[in-house]
C-alpha cells in the first residue's frame, strides 16, 4: 500500500472533472487482470467525467464507462490539482 | 533481468530454434512462395479492422461504431501490387491475447495456430486507434512476441487533431521496427500503402525487444522448454503462450481447446504455490511492465497538442448516460421509431399493394380458372405478397438500428440500460445483443460472444428471442391492422400498440433473466467496463448497405422458404377434393389435409381463443413466423370467394367461427400478438443457439420455455379478457 498524501476512495466517489491516480484494484481476480490489461492498472490517472452508478472516466485517452460494482473496486488516490 | 529473445533475430536463442517453414535470414522473414500468404487483421475491438478489411477485400462485411459487431473472423482475399493473391482474415477485436470471452478466443487460437480449420498467419496487420495508441499497443506488443512479421495500421489518424493528439508514424516504426501505416479505412485513406507493404516480399522483424521482470523471467523459460517438449508448441508459440499463462491466471482458459500436458501444467502449479506463499502478483507484475515499454514508446511517438478538459462529447454522454435526460432521449428515440414505422412506411406499402393486386388480377385475367391459377393467385402472390408489402417497415427499423449503431449511442443506451439490468443479474453487455436482437435474434445471439461471463452469456441467449425481431413485426402489422382498421384511428395510436409489444418482450427477457440468474444460472452481480466508441456522424453509406443487404435477405426468403411453404399449405388445403365440386370453400378447406391437422390441433388452442386456421399458421410459422402472415393469405384466400385480390385484414375480418361468432376480435388479436412476443416460433433461432451451447439442452429448453410461457400467456390475456367482458 502506498503511503499516499492524499485520500484513497473508490473510483465512484472522485467527484466528476477531477483526477485521480489509481493506486489498488480489489475483487475478481479476472477483472482486475482485464482492467489492467486495457490501461486502468495500478499508476494510471484517470479522469472523472461524470456519474456514481455508473462511472464514465477517461483514461489514457480513451472513455470508460464503470458500473458501480466495477468502480467501487478501484481504489484510487485524489489528485486534487493534477493536470488533465 | 532476463531480456527477452529478438525473435528470429541474432539474438534468438540458440536453443529453440525458430520453426523451419517460418526460417529466414535474420532479421527478415519470407513467406513461403508455395502458398497464398496469409495475412490476420488484429487489434482491440472498435478500431476499424472490418472497415479496412472491406476496403482491401471488397467484401461487404458489417461494420458499426461500438465494440464487438465481428464475433467470428471472416476469410477474404487481396492482391498485391504485382497481382498475386493475398488471403487476409478478419477476426474479433480483442484487448489482450489472454482471452476472456468466446470471440476474443477465436483470435487467440488462429493468432496461435491452434484452429484446424484455419492455417496460422503468416504475417499479422495489427490495426490500432491512433486516438487511443498506449491501449491498443498493448496488444501489439504481446502480438510481436509471436514473432511473426507485423504491419502496423494507425488508423483514425483524421481524427488525432480533434483530440488534441499529433502521433508521429515515423518515430513508431523506428521505435518498433516494422513498417507503420498511417490511416483513415474509413475515408479509404492508407489503403493503398497498405497494400504496398503486405506486396513486399521480406517485412523486417521487428526491433521490439522487453525485458521480463527478473522474478517471472526464469518460469518463462521453464515454461517455454515444457511447453516445447511435452506439448509439442513451436518455440516462438511456446513463449507467448507462456506469457500468457503468467498473465491469465485460470490456465484452462489459456489454454482453450489445447489442455496443458500434465507436466506443464505441474511446473506452473509449483511456480504458482511459491508465489502465492510470496504474495507474488505475477499477472500484475507482466503486464505493468508491458505498460511501462508502451508508455515509454509513447512518449516519443504522442504530442499533446490540445486541450484535455471536458469536450463536447463528455458532456453528451454526462447527459445521456448519467441523468434523467438519458432516458427521456432513449424514450424518444424509441417512440419517433415506433411511429415512423407506421407514419412513413404507408406510402410504400400501398404501392406494393397494388402492384401485388395488379399481378394477381393479370395473372387470373390470363388463366383458365381452376387448380393451376389458385396455385398462382392464391398459393404464390397470395401467400408471398402477404409478406413482402410489410418490406418498407422492416427497412425502416433497419434503418433506426443502423443510425444508433453508426452515431456510437448503441454504446450509450447499454451503459445506460446497466442499471436496470443490473437488478435482475445482468449487466449493459448484455442490452447490445439483446439490442441487436429487436432486428433479428441470429445475430443478436451471436452478439453474445461478446460477454466474458459464461452465464450471463448463456442467461442472455435464452432470453435473447423474447426481444421482437423484425420477422414478428408483419404479424404485429397484420393484428393491429385487423384490430384497429382504416386510416380513423390515428398513426400514433398503432405505434403505441406496437410498441406495447416490444415492451412485453423486453419485460419478459428482463423476467426470465432475473429467474435464470436466481435459480440455475445463479452468479455473483457482474461487473461491467465498457470502452465508449467517439460520436460519430451517420455513415449513410454502410446504413444503406445493410438495409438492402436486409431487404435482399427477407425477399429471398420470401422467394423461397415463405413461396415453399405457401405452396405446400396451398397443396394441404386444396386436397383431398371434396366430393360435391359445389362445396363452398368454407367446406372444402375444412375437408382438407390442411384441415384434419388443424382440427386435430384446435383443442391445445381453443382456450386461447384461436381455431384450427389459426393452429395452421401457427405450426407452418415455426420455420420463420412471417410465414404466418402468408399463411393466412393462402388459407383466407381459398376461402373467400374473392380472397385472391381483397386486402387480408378484410378477410380475416370476416372469419367466422362455425356458430357465426366473429373468429378475429379484438381480444382474439391482441392474444394472437401476445403469442408471437413469447413463443419461439424460427427454426434458424434453435439452430444458432445449438451451435452457440454446443448442445442440444439448451435449445431444447428455451422452445419449452419460451413456447410453454406462450401459451400461459395468451390464456390468461384471452380468458381474462372474456370474464372482462371483451
Amino acid at each position: 500500500m502506498s503511503a499516499s498524501p492524499f485520500p484513497l476512495i473508490p473510483l465512484c466517489q472522485l467527484p466528476a472533472g477531477e483526477t485521480g491516480r489509481i493506486l489498488r484494484l480489489t475483487g475478481d481476480e479476472g477483472f482486475c487482470q482485464r482492467i489492467r490489461e486495457m490501461g486502468c492498472g495500478e499508476a494510471a490517472l484517470v479522469t472523472k467525467l461524470s456519474g456514481t452508478t455508473m462511472s464514465l472516466c477517461r483514461v489514457r485517452g480513451m472513455r470508460l464507462a464503470l458500473n458501480h460494482r466495477a468502480a467501487i473496486g478501484i481504489l484510487v488516490e485524489h489528485l486534487p490539482l493534477a493536470p488533465r | 533481468m532476463a531480456a527477452a529473445p529478438r525473435p528470429g533475430s541474432e539474438g534468438a536463442d540458440p536453443a529453440l530454434p525458430l520453426p523451419a517453414h517460418i526460417a529466414g535470414p535474420p532479421g527478415r522473414r519470407r513467406t513461403p512462395p508455395e502458398r497464398m500468404p496469409v495475412y490476420a487483421l488484429v487489434g482491440n475491438p472498435n478500431c476499424g479492422k472490418t472497415t479496412l478489411f472491406n476496403a482491401l477485400t471488397g467484401l461487404r462485411q458489417k461494420v458499426g461504431n461500438y465494440p464487438g459487431v465481428t464475433v467470428e473472423k471472416k476469410v477474404g482475399e487481396t492482391y498485391s501490387q504485382h497481382g498475386h493473391a493475398m488471403r487476409v482474415i478478419d477476426l474479433p477485436g480483442a484487448y489482450s491475447l489472454a482471452a476472456r470471452s468466446p470471440d476474443e478466443a477465436v483470435t487467440r487460437d488462429v493468432l496461435l495456430g491452434r484452429r484446424a480449420d484455419t492455417p496460422q498467419p503468416d504475417r499479422i496487420i495489427c490495426v490500432v486507434d491512433a486516438c487511443n495508441l498506449e491501449r491498443c499497443l498493448y496488444f501489439v506488443h504481446q502480438i510481436l512476441d509471436l514473432g511473426r512479421p507485423v504491419i502496423v495500421v494507425l488508423n483514425m489518424m483524421d481524427l488525432t487533431a480533434r483530440a488534441g493528439l499529433e502521433v508521429r508514424p515515423a518515430e513508431l516504426e523506428e521505435a518498433l521496427g516494422v513498417p507503420v501505416i498511417s490511416c483513415a479505412a474509413v475515408q479509404g485513406r492508407g489503403v493503398v500503402e497498405l497494400r504496398l507493404a503486405m506486396s513486399r516480399r521480406e517485412l523486417p522483424l521487428a526491433r521490439h525487444s522487453w525485458t521480463v521482470p527478473a522474478p517471472i523471467a526464469p518460469v518463462v523459460a521453464e515454461l517455454q522448454a515444457s511447453l516445447v517438449a511435452a506439448d509439442g508448441r513451436p518455440p516462438l508459440i511456446a513463449r507467448a503462450e507462456a506469457l500468457l499463462l503468467l498473465t491469465d491466471q485460470d490456465s484452462v482458459r489459456v489454454a482453450g481447446s489445447t489442455p496443458l500436458s500434465a507436466v506443464t501444467g505441474a511446473v506452473l502449479e509449483n511456480w504458482r504455490r511459491r508465489w502465492t506463499g510470496q504474495g507474488t502478483d505475477w499477472s500484475g507484475t507482466l503486464i505493468k511492465a508491458r505498460y511501462e515499454v508502451i508508455h515509454g514508446l509513447c512518449r516519443e511517438v504522442i504530442r499533446r497538442t490540445g486541450d484535455c478538459g471536458p469536450s463536447l462529447a463528455d458532456r453528451a454522454d454526462a447527459l445521456l448516460v448519467n441523468s434523467g435526460w438519458g432516458w427521456l432521449a432513449f424514450a424518444a428515440v424509441m417512440a419517433v421509431m415506433f411511429y415512423a414505422i407506421f407514419a412513413l412506411a404507408e406510402y410504400p406499402m400501398n404501392l406494393i399493394d397494388g402492384v401485388i393486386a395488379d399481378l394477381a388480377d393479370r395473372v387470373k385475367d390470363a388463366m383458365e380458372p381452376g387448380d393451376l391459377q389458385n396455385l398462382v393467385t392464391s398459393g404464390m402472390i397470395g401467400g408471398m405478397g402477404g409478406v413482402v408489402i410489410f418490406l418498407p417497415q422492416i427497412l425502416i427499423l433497419f434503418l433506426f438500428v443502423g443510425l444508433l449503431e453508426s452515431t456510437g449511442y448503441m454504446a450509450r443506451a447499454a451503459a445506460l440500460m446497466d442499471r436496470p439490468m443490473s437488478r435482475v443479474g445482468l449487466h449493459g453487455k448484455s442490452f447490445i445483443p439483446l439490442l441487436g436482437s429487436y432486428a433479428c435474434a441470429i445475430p443478436g445471439i451471436m452478439a453474445t460472444r461478446t460477454i466474458e461471463n459464461a452465464k450471463d452469456r448463456l442467461v442472455t441467449i435464452l432470453v435473447a428471442p423474447l426481444m421482437s425481431c423484425s420477422a414478428r413485426l408483419p404479424v404485429y402489422l397484420l393484428m393491429i391492422a385487423t384490430l384497429l382498421p382504416g386510416d380513423a384511428v390515428p398513426a400514433a395510436t398503432k405505434a403505441g400498440l406496437m410498441f406495447l409489444m416490444y415492451a412485453l418482450g423486453t419485460a419478459g427477457a428482463f423476467g426470465f433473466a432475473w429467474l435464470f440468474k436466481r435459480t440455475f444460472l445463479r452468479g455473483d452481480p457482474p461487473l461491467m467496463i465498457l470502452e465508449l466508441p467517439p460520436y460519430q456522424p451517420p455513415h449513410f453509406g454502410e446504413i444503406l448497405r445493410q438495409m438492402l443487404e436486409r431487404a435482399w435477405l427477407f425477399l429471398k426468403n420470401a422467394g423461397t422458404i415463405i413461396l415453399a411453404i405457401s405452396i405446400v399449405l396451398w397443396f394441404l388445403s386444396t386436397y383431398p377434393k371434396h366430393p360435391d365440386p359445389a362445396a363452398s370453400p368454407e367446406v372444402q378447406i375444412a375437408h382438407s389435409f390442411a384441415g384434419e391437422a388443424g382440427r386435430a390441433l384446435e383443442p391445445l388452442i381453443q382456450p386461447l381463443g384461436f381455431d384450427w386456421r389459426i393452429g395452421i399458421g401457427l405450426v407452418t410459422s415455426f420455420a420463420a413466423r412471417e410465414v404466418f402472415v402468408s399463411s393466412m393469405g393462402v388459407i383466407f384466400g381459398v376461402e373467400g370467394a374473392e380472397g385472391d385480390t381483397a386486402p387480408l385484414r378484410d378477410a380475416l375480418r370476416a372469419a367466422q367461427w362455425p356458430d357465426g361468432a366473429p373468429l378475429f376480435t379484438p381480444l382474439v388479436c391482441l392474444a394472437l400478438m401476445v403469442y408471437y412476443v413469447f413463443a419461439m416460433q424460427c427454426m434458424s433461432t434453435v439452430a444458432v443457439v445449438k451451435r452457440e451451447t454446443n448442445s442440444w439442452r439448451w435449445p431444447l429448453f428455451q422452445l419449452a420455455y419460451l413456447t410453454g410461457t406462450a401459451w400461459v400467456v395468451t390464456f390468461l390475456v384471452y380468458q381474462s379478457g372474456r370474464l372482462l367482458g371483451f
